[in-house]
Parts: structure tokens; sequence; C-alpha cells
């Protein structure tokens, strides 16, 4: 299976990854009223087992994180991961709910909330981008300790994966999340095909 | 006619150039991949019209449009991004751009821009 | 085929269905959510939810209509709350974990243009009931590896174990073992245990060691042992062999326990304080034993009795002090001219006895005739010639010590009398 991406390939998926992180902000700022920043996607192609590496360099090891999964499926399918750190689950609790001392049910459900809004946007936009249909699936959220993010075994499965990964922050409400978009072998190759189409539209 | 193309996404910069294809044929298209190579380019081409980027490295498009109005404060610059924030659009407007559109661009929307927008 | 009674088909799935806006107006409800709400179609279409359940958190319900409308994709609430939706009776008698039903609430856009969605709810409660009992497991398992952590963590630190591998190997040692024996854990790990050999033990000991523990027993028994510093500490060490799944030796795990003091104390009892040889009474009881066990391997052994000659001049000659150093002198020489697992005491006085292992008395003649001469030539103080007589008698087997020592004691008795600085067999 020929899975590597060449230059142009990169550039065009790194470019509908803008546009859908920029469609998702705005659904953001629209639907809960929170001004967000996303950085520019970070693109990984790389064996799953660099999965737990990879996202352990992006947190604080010592934290408890809000983790919430959500699959989807398609010509493009694969799973959205959210990673967010306990203290900014909580500040989004409060901004959602609008009261002092959320409930965890209140935080979990605030950030199930965030998540979907996110996924949605960023993997319709995307799908919308390469011309093909997606079905979500029912997001769930677990808060764990760093080191169970992601189970060692569950990932080995997959030979490769595509890790693309951004980060969101909403400076007035102080809050940080990682947000992965995890896909994997064939979906990699079907994803590769929808961009070589795309591309000989626009270059054509 | 002179058009220079700023992103630094080459699928972005195709994406320009082809729906401009039928609107502007006859243009010389110019190409730049970030904010600083963008006013190194107008400085010397002065080009009528500028598609330009918002995030880029090295220099992003906010920087890159205050240096080019700065330069000629009559340049007609319109702005192309993913950002479609309203916060974001008001701020290129506040300086200087003569509209801003969403990602990705198609041939009704140029037709558009340079019916609406620019000063042909 | 186009669905001509969508009312019916959405009743008769299993799962429950309303169509709301964004006000909150019930336009639909299925036959599945009159059952279980026990609230009529008749009763809830046309009317708000905020009339039947006006406790519902409908901030976050309008937000979540809203943003299902807004990206023409489902939205969620988060399926392990237990009060975020309307709530349904539970019947299950056979487990109290869930009073109400667990649900999968989900938002999709249907109408967008009437700002209408669909709130699907999906029954969950087993799926999550299993959940919570996996929970409470995995909680108990956790419990129980943080007393095992800790307990390993008391063992650690107070008591002295190594690991080996077959070949002598260590793999792991105690806290306390390294504090004791003054090594860096790092240091000794890797290393071959016979780094703690002292020298002090007998070979044979250690030969015995490896017999017993590479037939699968463990062995028991005490070992002076070399720390880091060249000091030495005396351990009561255990060493089990363990097994792998298939019954093969694995490893070696020894258990040592400081015996250091108790040994010096037993060393002060046994031995005479001037000379530092044995005493009698180690002596009595070494040969006593062997009397009352009859061990063939003991039993072979003869018994010799020295007697320094004149011993009573010298001390009046030149005092006591000379006289101590002139058996001191005597002690010495006996130590050099004898080997290592002869046992030699001082008998009381100016007597000396020795327990030759192993020997005919033909060859006992001769190794103490060599001690006879060594006791010639040596010279107290570099200038007091001091000689010394023989008995020699060999036990035998099955014989009462009482009658050995009489007979080694006449062996003396004649050696005095037939002029001294001799030997005589009896």
């Amino acid at each position: 299976m020929n899975i590597e991406f060449n230059e142009d390939q990169i550039d065009a998926l790194k470019e509908f990854m803008n546009v859908s992180i920029g469609a998702a902000t705005a659904n953001l700022a629209n639907l809960l009223g929170a001004f967000a920043t996303m950085h520019i996607p970070r693109i990984d192609i790389c064996d799953s087992d660099k999965l737990i590496p990879k996202v352990n360099a992006t947190i604080d090891l010592t934290s408890m994180y809000y983790v919430t999964k959500q699959l989807f499926t398609g010509k493009f399918g694969g799973e959205c991961m959210f990673v967010m750190s306990e203290g900014s689950a909580q500040n989004l609790g409060k901004h959602l709910y609008d009261i002092e001392n959320c409930t965890d049910d209140d935080v979990n459900d605030a950030v199930i909330e965030l998540t979907n809004i996110l996924t949605s946007t960023i993997v319709s936009r995307l799908t919308q981008e390469l011309d093909t249909g997606v079905q979500f699936f029912v997001p769930s959220s677990q808060f764990v300790d760093a080191h169970s993010i992601i189970n060692i075994n569950d990932v080995t499965h997959y030979s490769k994966i595509i890790i693309i990964s951004t980060i969101l922050e909403f400076k007035d409400q102080q809050i940080n999340s990682s947000i992965y978009i995890l896909t994997k072998d064939e979906a990699i190759e079907s994803l590769k095909m929808l961009i070589d189409k795309k591309i000989e539209e626009i270059y054509g | 006619m002179k058009i220079l193309i700023v992103d630094d996404s080459k699928l972005a910069r195709m994406g320009v150039v082809k729906s401009l294809k039928e609107v502007e044929p006859n243009a010389e298209l110019f190409h730049a991949e970030n904010g600083l190579e963008a006013v190194e380019i107008f400085r010397q081409e002065n080009p009528r019209v500028v598609f330009l980027d918002l995030t880029m490295p090295v220099m992003d498009g906010f920087e890159a449009l205050k240096q080019i109005i700065a330069i000629d404060k009559d340049a007609q610059v319109i702005v192309i991004s993913a950002d479609i924030q309203d916060e974001a659009k008001q701020r290129v407007l506040l300086a200087g751009a003569k509209n801003m559109y969403p990602k990705p661009i198609n041939e009704e929307k140029m037709l558009q821009i340079f019916q609406q927008d620019l000063l042909i | 085929m186009e669905l001509q009674c969508q009312d019916i088909l959405l009743d008769s799935l299993e799962n429950g269905h309303m169509i709301v806006d964004d006000k909150f107006i019930v336009s639909f409800w299925n036959r599945w959510l009159s059952i279980n709400t026990q609230i009529s179609k008749e009763e809830i279409i046309g009317r708000s939810l905020e009339e039947i359940y006006p406790d519902l958190n409908y901030k976050v319900l309008g937000r979540k209509i809203k943003t299902a409308l807004a990206l023409g994709t489902p939205s969620f609430y988060d399926t392990n709350s237990s009060t975020k939706f309307i709530s349904i009776n539970r019947n299950k008698v056979t487990t109290s974990s869930l009073t109400f039903m667990q649900q999968q609430v989900t938002i999709s856009p249907y109408i967008v243009s009437e700002n209408k969605v669909m709130i699907s709810i999906y029954d969950i409660s087993e799926l999550y009931e299993t959940k919570l009992s996996l929970k409470k497991e995995i909680e108990k398992v956790n419990k129980l590896n943080d007393k095992l952590e800790s307990d390993q963590e008391i063992i650690d630190k107070n008591i002295m174990m190594m690991k080996t591998s077959l070949n002598g190997v260590i793999i792991d040692v105690s806290t306390l073992f390294c504090e004791f024996f003054e090594y860096k854990k790092e240091d000794i790990i890797g290393q071959n245990a016979s780094i703690f050999k002292s020298g002090n033990v007998a070979e044979a000991t250690y030969k015995e060691l490896w017999e017993t523990i590479k037939s699968k027993k463990p062995w028991s028994g005490e070992v002076k042992n070399k720390t880091a510093s060249g000091g030495a500490k005396w351990v009561q060490s255990r060493i089990t062999p363990i097994l792998d799944e298939n019954g093969a030796l694995f490893e070696f795990h020894a258990v040592y326990h400081d015996i250091t003091n108790e040994k010096l104390l037993e060393e002060l009892y046994i031995t005479d304080s001037l000379t530092k040889l044995y005493n009698r009474a180690y002596f009595d009881k070494v040969i006593g034993s062997i009397a009352k066990h009859q061990r063939k391997a003991d039993t072979d052994f003869v018994l010799a009795i020295t007697d320094v000659d004149h011993f009573k001049s010298i001390n009046d000659t030149y005092g006591h002090q000379v006289g101590d150093e002139a058996l001191i002198s005597v002690a010495n020489t006996l130590k050099n001219s004898l080997r290592e697992n002869d046992i030699i005491a001082r008998w009381g006085g100016e007597e000396f006895v020795i327990m030759l292992k192993n020997v005919t008395l033909d060859e006992a003649k001769m190794i103490i005739e060599k001690v006879r001469k060594s006791v010639e030539n040596s010279k107290v103080n570099n200038t007091i010639s001091v000689t010394a007589s023989f008995g020699l008698t060999k036990y035998n087997l099955g014989e009462d010590t009482h009658r050995t020592f009489k007979r080694v004691d006449d062996a003396l008795y004649e050696a005095k009398k037939s002029g001294r600085n001799r030997i005589v067999v009896k």
C-alpha cells in the first residue's frame, strides 16, 4: 500500500484543513459565543506507534484530561480525538452553563458539545471540499490521567495513521485543547484519491 | 493587467488562477508564498489587484496588507481567507482591503469581485 | 419507494422519537415515548416541552438544537450523564444500580427551514450498567495494586533480599540490602553474587549451597559476607530456588538476616581471652557432641594434650607477664604449625588440647613432632627458650571421652616423667 503523500497532496490537505478549521472557529463564535484562535494544523503521516509519543509531547503528563472521541465514516472515515485539560474543561463548563460550580456532568456535556461542533464542522467541511459524504457517530467522553488517553495495545492494530492536529485557544475564557483527526490504512488511500481528484480539477 | 496572488498554499493559488481564467483571461499573474514576498513583488511590479491570504508563515496577511497600503494607499487588495469570523473582516476592511471572501473562491465569486469591489 | 406513513414508521421503532422546534414546541411524539413517559401524543403535541418538563436546562437544549440546525449534523448529550434530558423510570427489579433509564440522546436536523429537529432517545441502560460494574471492579483492582505497592515498599526498606539468575548474576536487590552492604544498587546489579565472599566461609559450604539449590531445594545457613568498604558481616541466609511454570529452575531468591552481633558474642563466649584459642568450654562441647552423635566423619580423630615444661619457674624467674607471653607464644606456634580444621584450645593453666582430624596415630605423631620442634626452636621475647611435652591417643569409636582423656593424660604424665620435651603415644 502506497501511503506516501507528495508535496502537492500535503499542500492540498493542509489548505482543506485551513478552510475547515476556519469554518469551525466561526461556528464556535456563532453557537457558543466564544471567540477562538486555531493554529495552522500539523499533518503527520507515521507508523501507528508514534501516536502516543506525539500526543504526550503536547500535554502535561501529571494532569487529568477530558478526552472525547467521535467516529465518522464514509469514503474518508476515521476518528476525531479531542483532548482538554481538567482546568480548561471546567472553564468551558462555566462559560457554557453560565454557573460558577459546574457538576462533572455539566463539564462533560460542555466538552462533548464543543467537540461535536468542532469535529462536525471540520470533518463536514473537509469532506465537502473533497466532494464526499460523511456520517457521524455519538461522541464518548472520558476523564482520565495523561497516561490513559490512548491505550498502546489498541493503536498498534493499524500500520499507518495520519495525524492532523491543531490547538484551539479561547483566550478570554482560558480554554486550551488539542484536536487530532486520526485515520488509518484504507481510509488514507481513499483520502489520497479524493485529494488527487480535487487537485486535478483545480490544476487541470 | 498585473495581478498578484498571495497564499502559502499552491492549491489555494491555483484555485484563484482557475477562477480568473474566464473573468480576466489576459492577466499577467504573479505568485507570492508569504507576506514578505508579496510586499517585495508589489513594490517592483505595482500590480492592479492583489488577492491576499491571512494566515501565512514569515509574514502574515495583516502585516502585508498594512505595508502594501503604506506603499500605495489606493492598492486594490481582496482578502481571501479561511478565517471567516466577523472580527477578522472588520480588521482587514479597516486596514484598507476592498473586501474579504471566505475560501475557496470560485468563478462566480470572482466575477462578483470584479463587478462590485474593484475599480478596473 | 416513497414512504406514505412516516408516523407509523416512527411509531413502530423501539426508540423514542420526537420532533420539536427551536421554541421547544412538540409536533411529533412517537408511541415508545407515550408508553415510557405516560404522556400521550394528544397531551403534548402543540405544547412546549417546557410546560411538561419545567426542570430541563433549556439554555443547553436550545444551544444543541441551534447547533444541529446550523451545522446540518447531529448534536448529542453526554451518554454518561444521568440528569440531562427527560427522565424515564426503569422497572428493573433484580438490580438497583439504575433507577432511571440511561439514555443516548441525539438531536438531528429535521426541517431546517422550519427550525425543526428530531430528538431521538435510545435506551442504553444495560450497557451503562455493565460499564458501572466494570468500573467498580477496576477500582477494586486498583486498590489492591496500591496495597501491593505499599507492601513492596515496606519489604524493600526492611528486608534484605537478592535475586540472582541461575549462574549467580545479581538481578535485583532490596534497598536495605544495599544499605547493609554499603553498595549502590546500580553498582551491584549485573555482578556475580560471589563478590560478597569474605574468604572466611569454607568452600565446602558454598559447594553444599549450590548443590542444594541446583536440586531445587531451599538452602539455609550462616555466611560471612564482605561489605563494599571491606568490612565483614555475618548473615543468616535462606536461598529459595524459583521455578518457572514448567517446573524448571528460573531464578534464585535470597533473604538475609544480620547476625553479626550474635556472632561476635558467640566468638567471645568460646574464645580464651589470653591466647585467642578456643576455650575449654568450647572444646568440651565439640568433643561431647562428637561422642554423642558418633558420626563417622567426626569420630576419626587423634587427641593430643600438651603442657609447657617448667612453666612455674618461668613465672617465678621472669614474672607473670612474661609467663603470659610464653603461653601466647606457644599458642601461636601451635596455631601456625597445625591445619586449619584442627581444633586447638587452652585446657587450663599451661595446658593445651588439640583435636587432629582424619589422621592415623602415626601421622599424628609426625605432625606433633614437628610442633614440638617448632616450640623448642621458638624464643619468647627473643631470649627465653621453652619446650613442651605431649601426650597422644586415638579416639576409639563409641568410646566415652573420659576414657580418652584418661589415656592422653597418662601419656602426658609419662612424657613429663621420662624427661620432658617429648611425645608419648598411648
